[in-house]
C-alpha cells in the first residue's frame, strides 16, 4: 500500500470512489460465483442467472459513477485503475451473454488485478472485507 | 488403526486478539495470543491438510499494518519442517472458505480440494444480494472465488454434500452446516486415537469446556454467520466424535496447544506441535 500522506482533495476523492471500488469487486464476486458454479457443472449456470443481471446492473452505476468522478494528480493511478477494471468487467459481462468460460474468466482476473492495484495505490481500499472478521483480524 | 503422523503447523500470528472475538461474552477480558495454523497428516503413502492459510501477496501487508498478523511464512518453508513439500500434498480439506483457510490454494499445485458444496452455494447467493447485506460476505477473497474456478476446471475441488466417511483411511468429512459460516465441516482421523479438527468451530478451549474446569460448559464462538445453537450442538457432536475427550478436539488458533501436545519452536519462531506419529516418522519435537 502506499503510504505517502494523502491531501484533503485526494482523501475526498477516496471517500467518494470507495463504494465504487466495493462495488466491482462485487461485480468481479459475482460473475466469478457464477462462472464457479458453471466449472462445477452447476445447471443453474446460464446467461440469465438473476445474478449475472444483478452484476450488470452493478457494473452500469458503478461504471457510470468512474466516468464522472475528477481525481487529484495523487489519485490519477488509482482512478486508472478502477477504469480499467470497469472496461475488463464489461468484457466479462458481455461473453455472459454467451456463458463461455474462458472469455469471462479472463477479464475477470484482469478485473482482479487492476482492483488490487489500484489498493495499492491508495490507503483504504482492500479487496477482503476484513472489518469484524474471523480469526484475529479486528485484533 | 491408521499409521499416521499429525502436526500443526503455525505460520502465523497475532501477538495480542482481544479474547471476546473468540469466546462468546468475553467482554473485557484482555487479550491472547493467536496462532494461525494449519494441520499436516501424513500417512498411507499420502499427505493431507487441513486448510491452508492465506496469500500473503495478497494479504500480508494490508494485515500486518492493519491487524498485527506477524510472522508469516510460506507452506514451502513451514513444510519443511516435516520433510513435506507443497506439490507433495495430495488432499486438502476446507473447513470452510475464509480467506485465512483457504486463501492459499494455488501453493498446493497437485491436491484435491474438499469443500463442502453448501458453502460454495451459499457464499454464492451472498454474493447476489444487496450491498446493505455486504456483512455476510465478511473475509471472502474475490481471488479465493476465481482461484475455485480453476480448481473445478482442472477437476480438483470436489464438492461435498453434507458427511463423508473415509475419504481417505480413517478421515471422515462431518458438515456443521449454519455455523461459524453456512457450510462449515470439521475433520475427524482415526490414527492411534481419534482426532477432530475443528477450523473455527472452536477457537479456545474455552469453546469446549468453559472456563470451570469443575463444571464445564460448552460456549460457541465470537464469531458465527449462522447459530450459537448449532455452533453449542456441533461442539458436542465434535467431542463425542473424539471419543467424549474434549482435549482431542483441536481448535487450530489455540496457542496453549503448545502446553497440551509435545511441541516445539522452530529457528523462524512458528511453533509445530505433534499430536501422533506414525512407525518409521521421526519427531519433530
Amino acid at each position: 500500500m502506499n503510504s505517502q500522506p494523502v491531501d484533503d482533495v485526494t482523501a475526498a476523492y477516496i471517500l467518494e470512489t470507495r463504494k465504487t471500488f466495493e462495488d466491482l469487486r462485487q461485480v468481479a464476486s459475482q460473475i466469478a460465483g457464477v462462472l464457479v458454479l458453471a466449472a462445477a457443472g452447476g445447471k443453474s449456470a446460464t446467461p440469465d442467472h438473476p445474478m449475472l443481471e444483478a452484476a450488470a446492473e452493478l457494473h452500469r452505476e458503478a461504471a457510470d459513477r468512474v466516468r464522472s468522478v475528477r481525481p487529484t494528480p495523487r489519485a490519477r493511478a488509482h482512478h486508472a485503475c478502477l477504469a480499467q477494471a470497469a472496461e475488463a468487467l464489461s468484457l466479462a459481462l458481455s461473453a455472459s451473454q454467451r456463458m463461455e468460460v474462458e472469455p469471462m474468466l479472463i477479464p475477470v482476473r484482469a478485473a482482479y488485478a487492476h482492483l488490487q492495484r489500484a489498493g495499492n495505490t491508495l490507503p483504504g481500499f482492500e479487496m477482503v472485507a476484513f472489518e469484524q472478521g474471523c480469526c484475529g483480524l479486528t485484533a | 488403526m491408521n499409521n499416521y503422523s499429525i502436526w500443526v503447523m503455525e505460520f502465523a500470528h497475532v501477538p495480542n486478539y482481544h479474547l471476546s472475538g473468540l469466546v462468546y461474552g468475553a467482554h473485557n477480558q484482555g487479550h491472547v495470543r493467536l496462532p494461525y495454523c494449519y494441520v499436516v497428516i501424513k500417512g498411507h503413502g499420502q499427505v493431507a491438510m487441513v486448510d491452508v492459510g492465506y496469500n500473503h501477496k495478497a494479504y500480508g501487508e494490508v494485515l500486518a499494518n492493519l491487524y498485527g498478523v506477524r510472522d508469516w511464512h510460506p507452506p514451502r518453508e513451514v513444510l519443511a519442517e516435516c520433510g513435506i513439500k507443497p506439490e507433495d500434498v495430495s488432499n486438502i480439506f476446507i473447513t470452510h472458505a475464509h480467506f485465512d483457510h483457504m486463501g492459499n490454494i494455488e501453493d498446493f499445485p497437485n491436491a484435491k480440494f474438499y469443500l463442502q458444496e453448501r458453502e460454495l452455494s451459499k457464499w454464492v447467493w451472498a454474493m447476489s444480494l444487496e450491498r446493505r447485506f455486504r456483512w455476510l460476505m465478511l473475509g471472502i477473497d474475490p481471488g479465493d472465488i476465481l482461484r475455485a474456478v480453476d480448481l473445478a476446471r482442472q477437476g480438483r475441488l470436489v464438492c461435498v454434500n453434507g458427511d463423508r466417511e473415509e475419504v481417505l483411511p480413517g478421515i471422515d468429512l462431518h458438515a456443521a452446516f449454519d455455523t461459524h459460516t453456512w457450510g462449515s465441516m470439521y475433520v475427524t482421523v482415526r490414527a492411534r486415537e481419534t482426532w477432530v479438527f475443528c477450523g473455527d468451530l472452536a477457537y479456545r478451549v474455552e469453546n469446549l469446556r468453559g472456563t470451570d474446569p469443575d463444571d464445564p460448559q460448552y460456549i460457541p464462538v465470537g464469531l458465527a454467520t449462522g447459530s450459537q445453537f448449532n455452533l453449542i450442538m456441533t461442539s458436542e457432536a465434535m467431542v463425542k466424535s473424539a471419543g467424549g475427550d474434549p482435549s482431542h478436539v483441536i481448535p487450530p488458533h489455540e496457542d496453549r496447544l503448545k502446553e497440551m501436545f509435545p511441541s516445539r519452536q522452530t529457528s523462524a519462531g512458528l511453533r509445530i506441535t505433534q499430536l501422533a506419529l506414525a512407525d518409521g516418522d521421526k519427531s519433530l519435537v
